[in-house]
């Protein structure tokens, strides 16, 4: 069903998602999946009411192409509210709770990756989608509680963007890591090539600022918006077809926009753009998941949550910590940056590129249904940790004190 | 007074205010123009949050606290002094205006009261630098410059007491 119909239905589903989700009051992303998993050919397919088949969406070229467009435009936006300049004003503290996210995230992933696929590929891969905390759900979340004018607000959102600026190099390494196979050279030289145009893309994001502002200067929110998705999408196009990841590259155009003085009616204009397409991403995840598939990654989905969510504690206490918090608001940062997904699941997807290749079939879609299954979990796990924090702040208060 | 400002990655900025007795006033302002109102009880306690507002509510209600919409005085109009004794003022014609039907050369206003009428507010329509033959209706505002007491005189002129 790659026509009109097929898409009608596949935005008619995304739009009962959003009615589930706020009904339910819970984040919109899990339904997005599950609502995906539910009209593809391995569920929907395979059922049929009164003789009738019901409507399947089969991953056809509109939907991997809107799905690319939702990586690009998630990149881009963050990209767009990266401002480096503020950042580096309080790059202190920010440093000091990212690393220890990122040294006991990605340490206790590669870990956990290499024990479950014996594969230092996979390894790598799984890193990177335990590491990284969903900035998506948990943005929302924090809107949601009203966690967003207190002090642990400030840990949370500061470690968020340092693990988005990490996840930007790591994709560009897995990207190539992926496409470079396990020719060492060939992968060599596939790094190589993606970093040079990361940097190329970087000095244009810092000396191309006029010219970047010149663009989208108009009167014209149509225009505005057109010639902003002109440049972003033409360039994360050259990306991907030289081989690197289009998402990074979108991060970065959305950086060089950020400094004019458009990005404020980017961010109006763009975002439902931005939604539209990340519904499209998060549903097309669904279609390419086959929930049989859970049950033999289940073992292992199993393991990575009871290894993965209290690191992201471990890790988010000492953050806070160390934005001398007391611990019970160390505690709350800790619990926020349990939820994964979004960025989890773009690197399942680049998984996905490698199988054949630089991973087998097999272990390509292992590596992507764990993912799937594992976001599904830690996103529904995060927020309700979130949401009954009280008797996880009381332990921290009675354990190590109120300052 | 202390007002602390600190970014909100990806949701705006926000604003911590002071307002004594321990207590802060939190406004957390969305990049989409929505402002959230929290008050802390103390430093340490839970932001409760008061009230959320729109981002055209929220400029209402500010002019509000600002005192631009509504002065605590006794007087029923605008007023704004453009210098030592001049004022800038609006009045709202009533329908039993004694001017209501005139134009503002039978009206003679100027000769009268002293005042110059600048603009004359119909709906949502502005007529600027309005000319001598534009006949005054109920419901309009009318915008006068004048000395205190010449628009004191214009006020009387308005409402039939002159």
């Amino acid at each position: 069903m790659a026509d009109l119909l097929g898409v009608g239905v596949l935005f008619a589903a995304v739009a009962v998602a959003t009615l589930v989700a706020v009904w339910l009051n819970k984040s919109v992303i899990p339904f997005y999946i599950v609502f995906g998993m539910a009209l593809s050919p391995s569920v929907a397919g395979q059922l049929s009411v009164a003789g009738y088949a019901l409507p399947v969406v089969e991953s056809s070229e509109f939907v991997e192409l809107g799905a690319e467009l939702g990586i690009v435009f998630l990149l881009f936006f963050l990209g767009l509210e990266f401002n480096l300049d503020r950042l580096l004003e309080r790059w202190g503290r920010i440093t000091r709770a990212g690393t220890i996210d990122l040294a006991v995230n990605f340490g206790a992933g590669l870990a956990l990756g290499f024990a479950l696929f014996r594969d230092p590929l996979a390894a790598f891969l799984i890193a990177g989608i335990v590491y990284i905390s969903s900035s998506a759900i948990i943005t929302k979340s924090l809107i949601d509680l009203g966690w967003i004018a207190n002090d642990e607000a400030d840990p949370l959102l500061g470690t968020l963007v340092f693990e988005d600026l990490v996840i930007a190099v790591y994709l560009t390494i897995a990207a190539a890591l992926v496409a470079g196979g396990s020719d060492l050279g060939a992968a060599a030289t596939s790094v190589g090539v993606a970093l040079s145009f990361i940097v190329g893309l970087l000095l244009l994001a810092r000396y191309g600022t006029p010219w970047f502002e010149r663009a989208l200067q108009t009167n014209s929110n149509e225009f505005t918006v057109i010639r902003a998705v002109g440049i972003t999408v033409l360039i994360s196009g050259v990306a991907l077809a030289i081989g690197v990841s289009e998402a990074v590259a979108a991060f970065f155009v959305g950086m060089a926009f950020a400094s004019t003085s458009h990005t404020h009616k980017l961010e109006n204009l763009l975002e439902p753009v931005r939604d539209t397409f990340a519904a499209v991403f998060f549903f097309w995840i669904g279609v390419e998941t086959d929930p049989r598939l859970f049950a033999g990654v289940a073992g292992l989905v199993a393991a990575a949550v009871v290894v993965t969510a209290p690191t992201k504690l471990l890790s988010g206490y000492l953050g806070g910590r160390a934005y001398d918090l007391p611990p019970r608001r160390s505690m709350r940062v800790g619990l926020g940056m349990v939820t994964r997904g979004e960025f989890s699941l773009i690197i399942a997807a680049v998984a996905l590129t490698g199988a054949g290749t630089s991973l087998s079939v097999e272990l390509a879609n292992a590596v992507y249904s764990f993912t799937v299954a594992y976001v599904l979990v830690m996103s529904i796990l995060g927020t309700m940790l979130m949401q009954y924090s009280a008797p996880f702040e009381e332990f921290a208060t009675a354990r190590f004190g109120t300052e | 007074m202390d007002v602390t400002e600190s970014d909100l990655p990806g949701v705006g900025k926000k604003h911590e205010v002071d307002i004594g007795g321990g207590q802060q006033l939190v406004v957390v302002t969305h990049n989409t123009g929505t402002r959230e109102l929290y008050l802390k009880e103390s430093a340490d306690a839970d932001s409760e949050k008061l009230v959320e507002l729109s981002d055209r509510m929220a400029r209402m209600v500010g002019t509000i606290l600002e005192g631009a919409y509504f002065q605590p005085v006794e007087s029923n109009h605008v007023e704004t002094m453009l210098s030592e004794g001049t004022l800038l003022e609006w009045y709202a014609v009533e329908d039993d205006s004694p001017l209501v039907g005139e134009t503002l050369a039978g009206a003679d206003i100027g000769q009268r009261t002293g005042v110059t009428v600048v603009a004359i507010q119909r709906g949502d329509d502005v007529i600027a630098a309005p000319t001598s033959d534009v006949e005054i209706e109920a419901g309009d505002t009318v915008v006068v410059i004048g000395e205190r007491d010449n628009c004191e005189q214009f006020e009387k002129l308005l409402a039939g007491d002159l």
